[in-house]
């Protein structure tokens, strides 16, 4: 097996996180910027992009539209009015201030979508299990960070059966609603049926069994990681202790 | 003979002076919860160490139910309520289907009997990303120390064919591979008593002879072997105990020798490979070809798997590290033409390319290079909806290929658009009553019996009357009462005009069956 230097998924995950939350309590929109830049850049790189933007658009448009809307015509402490509809006034200062939540809505998505799509599930499973994370817990958590895949092949494997019986689907949307439609009860009963057959074979496998449990699969780590991952973390706290500091000192 | 109890030690337990059980139950009765008869009645078995135990029974007669509750897998009082006993390790466990029964804990059950079940899919945790820590999955939950599960790790796949494969996304095995796996998940932790149902089925030859070779191995170090089969295959008369069971009680038990010659003892529906199968003699004729253009026709199709999806760059970028950058190829320049009223089987080795081969016939895969044509017409272009009026497939995995909520709906799906309502009513009955379900219309497909849904599999293939016949794997799950249906089947739709192809790894049956036998090999396709 081929096997890069990566980096370890708490470290991600610690950064990520991080990210997160020094944006929000900095709440500049300069850094929620360079921040959303720096998402990007990496995503590219990466070669996450075209998984991250699709993502973040989804979460981003209506979340930005609704900001919009709200901060921008109902702001009550804007003076500068831009334009006015009975109690609506569109404000400058709305604007600006509806502009900062999305950037910075925007940095927090941008960071948590990259680190999602950016870490191996696999190794986050064995890097938590190997913390001592519940056994149930991380395959809990890795069969969610897995179902999107596990449902998009199930249903491909439903749709290949249909059509080799006659179902035609053509690139048109109206066909492919159609054939969905078709495929939906199948799938959910499928998988239905599945997590119970699934569940059985798992549990014989000492799923459940308590006790220390161990990792084959070897997850890459370094002390300079763990020191990022410590700095990371204590930068977040700092970040949230001083703004709930400089908010009580405002009042 | 088969009873429980605490007797002396010995080795196989068809004497009457038998050895202590390792693996014992007494069943009065097993009744599913949506069950209105027992699934299992008077039954009594019980698996000395090192013992080799065959239970033998036809597609529905239990053999399964006996083997999940044996394993653990169907803990009384989840899905049914058990009155008897279970004894594992001198342990034993009284169940009178009430509210008092005590709870099998499956994790403690799962340590001493390894299992197999019919279906290998659902062995895999689909959480382990490669082979390896798939068949380390047990180990890990049990906190074995890394160093040895990794050689654990190794040492099983070197049994099972599987080293090249440790690598690989479990999801990406062919069907044979699947069943190594799931046998190398079974056997990995070392339980004192190895349950398989059905393990022989889709296993090429290399791993059928793997696995006599590994069961041998096992019973040397003590391991009880049960197998639940509805085939005698050669394998199995090397048991200390055949158990015939038949809806769902024991009809006869002790060793294989007697039960061969008594005559009536083992049920006509269980699978006997005879020599005048398996020998090799003049394949039969094709009535002759009919003018026209060929049901039909591969011309030099190459086609390769693109790379697993990728999970991030991190994972492409490694995979062109450590190969070229082209996808290996699994068909090179086949060609293949097969016309109307011919049946040709295609052999070769689990992994070979044989369902992929399959899925061209129809579009489901489209050729990297080459072409298909059915009927004279190139499918290239045509969506598989359309392609399927000509070609019929029956996938490998029934589960694959059933999705409907009753029988009569799951052989109806698509048949009006194709001939109309009317006649789908008729077409349908027909197809159900030439497979035997008739009676079962109304069932779910997912409750019946292997077989049957290989059968009705079959028949939602046959109701559409296709010129083009392709079969992945048929006689798979199949018992002989499934075979002779099947066989009927390939017969009728030859002599009525169609094109068969049929993909198998039992030589056995392509060997009676068809006209013209090919292997796939290399991913070229070569006579056999």
């Amino acid at each position: 097996m081929t096997r890069r230097t990566r980096l370890n998924p708490l470290t991600w995950l610690a950064a990520a996180g991080s990210t997160a939350a020094v944006t929000t309590a900095a709440a500049s929109w300069q850094l929620s910027v360079a921040v959303i830049a720096a998402c990007l850049g990496l995503s590219l790189a990466g070669g996450t992009a075209r998984r991250v933007l699709p993502a973040a658009a989804a979460v981003l448009v209506p979340f930005g539209l609704s900001l919009l809307v709200l901060h921008g015509l109902f702001f009550p402490e804007g003076r500068t009015v831009l334009a006015e509809w009975g109690p609506a006034r569109v404000t400058a200062e709305g604007l600006e201030f509806a502009g900062q939540r999305i950037l910075l809505l925007a940095a927090v998505v941008m960071a948590l979508l990259l680190f999602s799509f950016s870490i191996s599930v696999p190794d986050l499973v064995a890097a938590l299990s190997a913390r001592g994370v519940q056994g149930r817990f991380a395959f809990v958590l890795a069969s969610t960070l897995t179902l999107l895949p596990a449902i998009a092949a199930r249903a491909q494997r439903i749709r290949h059966a249909q059509e080799s019986r006659g179902l035609v689907v053509t690139r048109s949307l109206v066909s492919r609603v159609g054939a969905f439609r078709l495929q939906a009860v199948p799938l959910v009963l499928s998988l239905i049926e599945d997590a119970g057959t699934r569940a059985a074979a798992v549990e014989a496998r000492g799923l459940s069994s308590p006790g220390p449990r161990t990792s084959y699969r070897e997850v890459p780590d370094s002390s300079l990681q763990r020191t990022a991952r410590a700095v990371l973390v204590l930068l977040a706290v700092a970040a949230v202790v001083l703004r709930l500091v400089q908010a009580g000192a405002g009042g | 003979m088969v009873t429980s109890g605490p007797q002396n030690k010995g080795n196989t337990g068809s004497d009457s002076n038998a050895p202590a059980a390792v693996l014992a139950a007494g069943i009065r009765h097993f009744t599913f919860h949506d069950g209105h008869v027992p699934a299992l009645r008077d039954v009594a078995v019980s698996f000395p160490a090192g013992s080799f135990t065959a239970i033998l029974g036809a597609s529905g007669s239990g053999k399964s139910t006996l083997g999940r509750l044996l394993a653990g897998w169907l803990p009384p009082g989840g899905h049914g309520a058990l009155s008897g006993f279970l004894e594992l390790s001198g342990t034993r466990l009284e169940f009178d289907g009430g509210p008092g029964d005590p709870r099998i804990n499956p994790a403690e059950w799962g340590r001493q009997v390894g299992f197999v079940p019919q279906d290998p899919t659902t062995v895999l945790s689909t959480v382990r990303a490669t082979v390896a820590e798939e068949l380390a999955f047990g180990l890990e939950n049990a906190g074995m120390e890394r160093g040895a599960m990794v050689a654990a790790v190794e040492r099983t796949a070197g049994l099972l064919g599987l080293r090249s494969k440790l690598g690989q996304d479990p999801a990406r095995l062919s069907g044979g591979q699947l069943r190594r796996l799931a046998i190398g998940c079974a056997i990995i932790a070392g339980p004192p008593v190895l349950v398989m149902d059905e393990p022989f089925a889709s296993l090429d030859a290399a791993g059928t002879a793997e696995l006599a070779a590994l069961v041998r191995d096992l019973l040397d170090g003590g391991t009880a072997v049960v197998v639940l089969s509805q085939t005698v295959d050669p394998l199995l008369t090397e048991a200390g105990t055949w158990v015939v069971l038949s809806d769902g009680t024991v009809t006869a038990s002790g060793p294989p020798a007697g039960l061969e010659s008594s005559s009536g003892a083992l049920p006509a529906a269980i699978r006997r490979p005879g020599p005048t199968q398996a020998a090799a003699r003049a394949l039969p004729q094709a009535a002759g070809i009919e003018p026209g253009p060929p049901a039909l026709q591969l011309r030099n199709v190459s086609f390769g798997y693109p790379e697993a999806p990728a999970r991030g760059k991190r994972k492409r970028k490694s995979a062109q590290a450590g190969q070229p950058n082209h996808p290996a190829l699994v068909l090179r320049d086949v060609d293949l033409t097969v016309h109307q009223g011919e049946i040709v089987a295609v052999t070769g080795p689990n992994g070979a390319g044989k369902s992929t081969l399959l899925r061209h016939f129809n579009g489901l895969l489209r050729p990297s290079s080459g072409s298909v044509a059915v009927g004279g017409v190139d499918i290239a272009g045509a969506p598989v909806g359309r392609t399927a009026a000509s070609v019929g497939l029956l996938f490998q995995q029934p589960r694959d290929q059933l999705f409907e909520r009753t029988v009569l709906r799951e052989v109806s799906f698509g048949l009006d658009h194709l001939v109309g309502p009317a006649a789908a009513k008729d077409r349908a009955a027909e197809a159900l009553r030439k497979v035997g379900l008739a009676a079962a219309a109304e069932d779910h497909p997912a409750e019946l019996p292997a077989s049957a849904q290989r059968l009705l599999a079959l028949a939602t293939v046959l109701a559409r009357r296709p010129a083009v016949l392709a079969l992945d794997e048929p006689t798979v799950a199949l018992d002989g009462d499934g075979l002779a249906v099947l066989d009927a089947a390939v017969r009728w739709a030859a002599a009525e005009g169609g094109a068969v192809v049929l993909v198998t790894h039992d030589l056995g049956y392509a060997r009676s069956a068809a006209h013209r036998i090919l292997a796939l090999d290399g991913g070229r396709l070569v006579p056999a």
